[in-house]
């Protein structure tokens, strides 16, 4: 499989800090690809120099064959992007919101096949403040697929969802890559990037550590000796939760 | 361009036409609205030929609205401000000229002193017609009438006065407040960064976000023209037309203002304060209510120079005196050096990649 997005050397500073420290990764067609990281590894600041959003002070950033610190604007018309900590101007609907998001790329949609696609055709008419986080976070899927984008950019998309409306998202990120487009998204739930990513990269003090299939990393850090000092538990808390409240996902 | 239908706030639409409307119906319907016409009482104790000369003239013009009243009744009208003068004519009244050794009649005003505006309007249009009669008597010329339409100049109502005072405070507050308030709290929870993530060149957003302001300024000022026109009888002497494109330039100058706000206010919090800051002073001073002469003379070489200050006396220029958008160039390049005052803060506090 080909690369679709090429890092080397990728490297930014703000004042004293060094954010990001010499990173070099690529990213294949296709794939689910996770960085993963605690917070303040310098996850956001790699997806936005990715984005266009920020100037890397040095290496190379290449999405879809396009230098993303060249030309920016040509960047963005490839990509899709969720952030991190935003939102929608408000006193739109969430078709309303799709629509204008269209206008901003000069491409014309058709927003209800969009939000039929996150699972909000009911929702169309309905202020987009109003919705629950997971309907936004839906929503702003949906606005990021307007362009129909190479690579989609997802940056912690489940933090702050709670347990059925995390695994909604799961199926729908795995509904988007059938689909063709490549998702690279940021995450600091490993059970997320081990049950979603093909493959994922482990960051730390603006540096990656390791790269690999989520189980290959599993497996190297067995071969390496390592045990649980606890007892393998059959079923986690969450299992509980899920058991207890259902699947189905909660609409409120 | 396309982006016209990008802010579709239903409560800044509402702040921004329903609140100015308010002022303009509070400001307009108030006791203020008479403000040209000085109430005046008449105790004529003389009740000769001469004295029914004198009241006879003075009924005659607009600014003064007339009754009788005996003095005592009068003076306690006046000491609870229902009234603005009391004229006391002596039961000697005459305008005959004096002959020697007799004494001059005295006429006696009663002015209300918490309304100098009007007291002393009404003092000089009664001096004005003791001179004339004199001077007619004196002369036996009948030259009255002619000059008491002299005196009849100064009608100004308030109304007429206050209209472009309105007009241009109202374009202020919709430029810095709706903007600033607007674009912080866009930029706090990351608006600006996702539109900033699409291929919209900022340009084509910033133009977007002007040309609503401008649409929603046009607006109001057509809105509040009409209300003007029909409600309270205010007739633009200059047209429509020069009014609404002076507003729009004042738009522009204060939408700069907003922007340079927006870009340096970390928070909405912040935008309040600050945008108090800038717009009461001028609110104040620069003529909206009251004359910009109110303010103290100290300061005046200052607040003849406040953007808003230039922005009234054109409006009012206009709308009183009928000026032409040349006969108020001055207050145009005025305008024009505070937007590219503006314009460079703007571009200096309201940087894209600090979102």
């Amino acid at each position: 499989m080909t690369a679709i997005v090429i890092v080397r050397d990728l490297r930014k500073r703000y004042g004293d800090i060094e954010a990001v420290r010499g990173m070099s990764f690529d990213v294949l067609q296709g794939e689910i690809f996770g960085l993963l990281g605690p917070n303040g590894a310098g996850k956001t600041t790699t997806v936005e120099i990715l984005e266009g959003l920020r100037k890397a002070d040095g290496g190379d950033a290449i999405v879809d064959g396009i230098d993303v610190s060249k030309q920016p604007q040509r960047a963005k018309e490839r990509v899709g992007v969720q952030l991190q900590q935003s939102a929608f101007p408000e006193n739109f609907t969430a078709k309303e919101t799709v629509d204008l998001f269209a206008l901003c790329y000069g491409v014309t949609v058709d927003a209800m096949t969009l939000l039929k696609q996150v699972d909000l055709a009911d929702k169309a008419g309905q202020r987009q403040e109003k919705l629950s986080g997971g309907q936004r976070q839906r929503l702003s899927i949906a606005t990021a697929l307007v362009n129909r984008p190479r690579v989609l950019f997802l940056d912690e998309p489940t933090t702050g969802l709670d347990p059925q409306a995390r695994r909604n998202l799961w199926e729908l990120v795995r509904g988007i890559r059938q689909s063709g487009t490549t998702v690279f998204l940021t995450t600091h739930y490993m059970d997320e990037a081990e049950v979603l990513c093909d493959r994922v990269a482990v960051m730390d003090h603006g540096q990656i550590i390791a790269m690999d299939p989520p189980r290959a990393l599993i497996s190297a850090l067995l071969a390496r000796g390592f045990s649980k000092p606890v007892i393998q538990q059959q079923a986690t808390l969450e299992d509980v939760f899920l058991d207890l409240t259902g699947h189905e996902l909660r609409e409120d | 361009m396309y982006l016209r239908a990008y802010v579709r706030d239903r409560t800044a639409i509402f702040f921004s036409l329903v609140v100015p409307l308010m002022l303009l119906l509070i400001f307009g319907s108030l006791n203020l609205g008479a403000f040209g016409r000085v109430s005046l009482a008449i105790d004529d104790q003389a009740d000769n030929a001469a004295s029914r000369q004198f009241v006879a003239a003075l009924e005659k013009i607009d600014t003064l609205s007339i009754k009788r009243e005996s003095a005592e009744t009068a003076l306690a009208k006046l000491k609870r401000t229902e009234l603005d003068m009391l004229v006391v004519l002596p039961k000697d009244f005459a305008i005959a000229p004096t002959r020697p050794g007799q004494q001059a009649p005295t006429l006696t005003i009663y002015g209300n002193a918490s309304r100098p505006q009007q007291t002393s309007v009404g003092e000089s249009i009664i001096n004005e017609v003791v001179t004339r009669l004199s001077y007619a008597v004196n002369q036996t010329a009948p030259v009255i009438n002619l000059k008491v339409e002299d005196v009849q100049g100064v009608r100004l109502r308030y109304v007429d006065f206050l209209v472009p005072g309105i007009l241009g405070v109202n374009v202020m507050q919709l430029a810095v407040f709706s903007v600033a308030f607007a674009l912080v709290v866009a930029k706090r929870r990351g608006v600006l960064r996702r539109i900033m993530a699409t291929p919209l060149k900022p340009s084509v957003f910033l133009v977007s976000q002007v040309v609503t302001r401008l649409i929603m300024a046009t607006v109001q000022v057509l809105i509040m023209l009409a209300v003007s026109v029909f409600l309270f009888d205010v007739h633009p002497l200059g047209g429509i037309l020069p009014l609404l494109a002076v507003s729009l330039l004042g738009a522009v100058l204060f939408l700069t203002i907003g922007f340079a706000l927006a870009g340096w206010a970390e928070t909405e919090n912040q935008v309040p304060a600050i945008a108090q800051l800038i717009t009461l002073p001028q609110f104040f001073f620069s003529g909206v209510f009251f004359s910009k002469e109110a303010a103290p003379e100290l300061i005046r070489p200052a607040t003849n120079l406040l953007p808003l200050t230039f922005l009234n006396d054109a409006l009012r220029e206009i709308s009183v005196q009928g000026a032409t958008l040349w006969d108020v160039r001055m207050q145009l390049i005025g305008l024009l050096v505070w937007t590219a005052i503006g314009f460079v803060l703007a571009v200096r506090f309201f940087r894209f990649d600090r979102f």
